[in-house]
């Protein structure tokens, strides 16, 4: 009967709710796992101690072991002894791939869109405040930013898409919003942007981007936010369909194309 | 009447700028010993320059009443051989970007290796660009410094020269928060409704609660009277704009006051 308890008793729920939760091991080992399999973190990379890790994420250095012993196990961490010993990225395109497919068919419909949801209500509140408060010196990197963007691979796009996402949060001058993009950006960035395998989802990033700038231009927030939030909602359909049709029967006898759309 | 409200704008411009101009003198001495030890060294390098930043911006960092949460030194691409891409920044105590637990003075980690993601080319920023641009100190914000200080924050830099060629540049960040608690009283002062902001016509503090800090303040006029701040193009002359509100430049800070009559 949830329904049936007042806000105030709701709010103090919240207030004395734990902090991070259970499974912080969990939380620390999907960051990392997002992290490599996006390519924030480069094949052979050398990862941050247990201790430094420990310090970095503020969780115990157990959990931070217990973390990298899972990616060890998922073959995406390689620890070796000695002096120049450390753990050490292993970045395997393929299972990499097969890794990012196991986490959108473990999510479920409503996680994805619930994700999508989440991230539109930040970027597109940016976008309308970002409409209002540019300069034109903020418009003019917006424009370079969007000219520098390299559309020819995934990896490429979907870096112009997080820097420009990024920017787009600095220019409405809140550091709040600036945070929630990091931290979404780091969280949902690899599965949202899936779909900038298809070169004509990276044509649409950049006319997302276009009208964006056009809208702050014209200091026109409303026109802002819709592009942002479009261009996530079409995102997350791609991904959706992506979800079904890995999860069909048919699933492994893919024609050849689609193999060479999802080259990185 | 008239007199008498540009004098007490003149004087609340004044404060305004007496509470900046120290920031901008410390900045300046940086710039002085630097430029002096550079000129002594032969072959300059990361490993020999980082203490002697350090030595030189600790004292500042150290004082935590102090408006600094950040200051240091930051390299022209490729003028030290050992670290092509250089930042010898210091974070203080009161700075919340990755703070640890004992939260002390200490380095800010950034990625110098331009093929990593996390990569920065600083060059395209605003607190590098205009002072590399018009070869002189430059006040870049308020803006969120998702670099350095993880906030909204005000970044002064000045550019180090050496045998004609800009080696770097040094400078320092400040909190808004802090600077508008140390302004806002000032402000409110004068009796007038005012509002202090920058070239670009952005909100640093207001007395009115509808300015919100980091908006733009959009007035006829406005842009035009500004215009020289925005190019550093020497002292900005007050001006009247035509809703009847003055606007007058807070000494050679590039901030200025809007400051209204009603």
């Amino acid at each position: 009967m949830p329904q049936a308890t007042s806000r105030s008793d709701a709010t103090r729920a919240v207030v004395f709710s734990p902090l991070e939760g259970a499974g912080r091991a969990e939380l620390v080992e999907q960051r990392l796992t997002d992290a490599i399999v996006a390519g924030v973190l480069r094949d052979g990379e050398r990862l941050p101690s247990e201790s430094e890790l420990a310090k970095r994420l503020g969780v115990a250095v157990v959990t931070a072991r217990e973390a990298l012993v899972a990616l060890r196990d998922k073959g995406l961490v390689l620890t070796r002894r000695g002096r120049d010993g450390g753990s050490f990225v292993t970045h395997d395109r393929d299972a990499s791939m097969r890794m990012i497919d196991a986490r959108v068919r473990a999510l479920s419909r409503i996680e994805l869109r619930d994700l999508s949801l989440h991230y539109a209500a930040i970027a597109g509140m940016a976008a309308e405040v970002a409409a209002d408060r540019a300069s034109d010196d903020d418009l003019a990197s917006l424009v370079e930013l969007d000219a520098r963007a390299d559309l020819a691979s995934a990896g490429g796009a979907r870096r112009a898409v997080g820097r420009f996402q990024l920017e787009i949060a600095a220019v409405s001058q809140s550091p709040r919003l600036v945070h929630e993009e990091l931290r979404l950006q780091a969280e949902s960035g690899p599965l949202l942007w899936l779909c900038l395998r298809e070169q004509a989802y990276r044509d649409r990033s950049r006319q997302a981007r276009v009208e964006v700038i056009e809208s702050i231009r014209g200091v026109d927030p409303a026109r802002a936010r819709r592009a942002t939030t479009e261009h996530i909602a079409s995102a997350t359909e791609w991904l959706i369909d992506e979800k079904a049709r890995l999860e069909s029967p048919e699933q492994g006898q893919q024609p050849a194309p689609r193999a060479e759309d999802r080259r990185g | 009447m008239t007199a008498i409200v540009v004098n007490a704008a003149d004087t609340i411009a004044h404060r305004i700028a007496a509470t900046i101009d120290p920031l901008f003198a410390l900045i300046d001495t940086w710039r002085d010993t630097l430029e002096a030890h550079l000129a002594e060294v032969a072959e300059p390098n990361a490993a020999d320059l980082d203490p002697v930043i350090s030595a030189l911006v600790r004292p500042a960092l150290d004082d935590s009443s102090g408006l600094i949460t950040g200051a240091g030194f930051v390299a022209a691409p490729g003028f030290l051989p050992d670290a092509p891409w250089h930042l010898a920044w210091w974070l203080s105590g009161t700075n919340t970007f990755r703070a640890a637990a004992d939260g002390g003075v200490r380095r800010l980690e950034a990625e110098s290796d331009p093929d990593a993601e996390q990569f920065r080319d600083y060059t395209t920023l605003e607190w590098w660009r205009t002072p590399a641009r018009t070869g002189t100190r430059h006040l870049t914000g308020p803006y969120v410094d998702y670099l350095c200080t993880d906030d909204y924050t005000v970044t002064i830099t000045t550019p180090v020269t050496v045998d004609g060629e800009m080696a770097g540049v040094v400078g320092t960040d400040a909190y808004v928060a802090r600077i508008e608690q140390e302004l806002l009283p000032v402000l409110r002062e004068s009796g007038h409704p005012c509002t202090l902001v920058n070239a670009s016509a952005r909100i640093v503090a207001s007395t009115d609660s509808r300015h919100a800090t980091g908006a733009l303040l959009r007035l006829d006029g406005l842009p035009a009277v500004l215009a020289p701040l925005h190019e550093h193009q020497g002292q900005a002359a007050a001006g009247v704009l035509p809703g009847g509100r003055f606007v007058v430049p807070c000494g050679d800070t590039t901030l200025a006051l809007v400051f209204g009559t009603a």
